[in-house]
């Protein structure tokens, strides 16, 4: 199965790329492993508790990919910068189940073994 | 993938965005060829003698240094419209015409802006 990784830098609902990434990974899923790594603002997307009024809300939407196999993760220097810290198994109590926080080294880890790479950024 | 071009083209200090593809950019050598493209704004990060210290952050330019291996190509119109060209660049950049520049982007198996 052919791998595809999808990288995000910006917070949530200050575009649309979030939503984007998350038809692109639902489509792909299909045929592709998915990653979908999270750096800079968008280590924000996977918080629990979002209620945001005109979007669909992007912490469960990331949740639902996890749940169907898409593996989801976001630097730990910029979540710790950001207040979300790692549980031993890089869960944190103030995201959605499913993404994890984890090493900037997973990011060449997953470049280097996928087939494609979508960086969605402004 | 065994190659990533990692191209920046926001200011340094003005945001997150030179610091954090620096990161991404040294964390990816080792694992794949790695070239990092300054483009447009970005080709400030190549002025030598920045001075941070006023802002409380790192100087930018001496993390590039510290990764010697890392291929960093400034995007020469950029940095003559930027008034750049006589100014000191730090001694790791290359200057790179609209077409090596290209050229360098599509010899890469993948593009990564942030």
């Amino acid at each position: 199965m052919k791998t595809l990784t999808i990288i995000l830098a910006d917070g949530p609902y200050i575009s649309e790329y979030a939503q984007i990434a998350y038809k692109i990974a639902d489509a792909a899923l299909k045929r592709y492993h998915v990653n979908i790594f999270l750096y800079l603002d968008a280590v924000h997307m996977p918080r629990e508790g979002q209620n945001p009024s005109f979007f669909a809300n992007e912490g469960e939407l990331f949740a639902d990919l996890t749940e169907r196999g898409a593996v989801i993760r976001a630097c730990s220097r910029c979540a710790a910068a950001r207040g979300y810290f790692a549980n031993e198994d890089g869960s944190c109590k103030d995201y959605y189940d499913g993404p994890k926080i984890s090493s900037l080294y997973d990011l060449p880890e997953m470049l280097s073994k996928s087939d494609k790479v979508i960086c969605l950024c402004r | 993938m065994r190659s990533a071009f990692y191209l920046l083209d926001s200011a340094p200090y003005g945001s997150e965005k030179a610091f954090g593809i620096i990161n991404a950019a040294a964390v990816s050598l080792g694992r794949m060829e790695v070239t990092l493209g300054l483009y447009g704004d970005g080709a400030y990060l190549a002025l030598a003698n920045q001075n941070s210290k006023g802002l409380g952050v790192p100087n930018l330019a001496d993390i590039l240094y510290v990764y010697g291996e890392l291929r960093v190509l400034a995007h020469e119109f950029s940095v003559v419209k930027r008034g750049l060209f006589e100014e000191e660049l730090i001694e790791m950049v290359e200057l790179a015409d609209e077409g090596d520049f290209l050229e360098a982007i599509e010899d890469s198996d993948c593009l990564i802006l942030l």
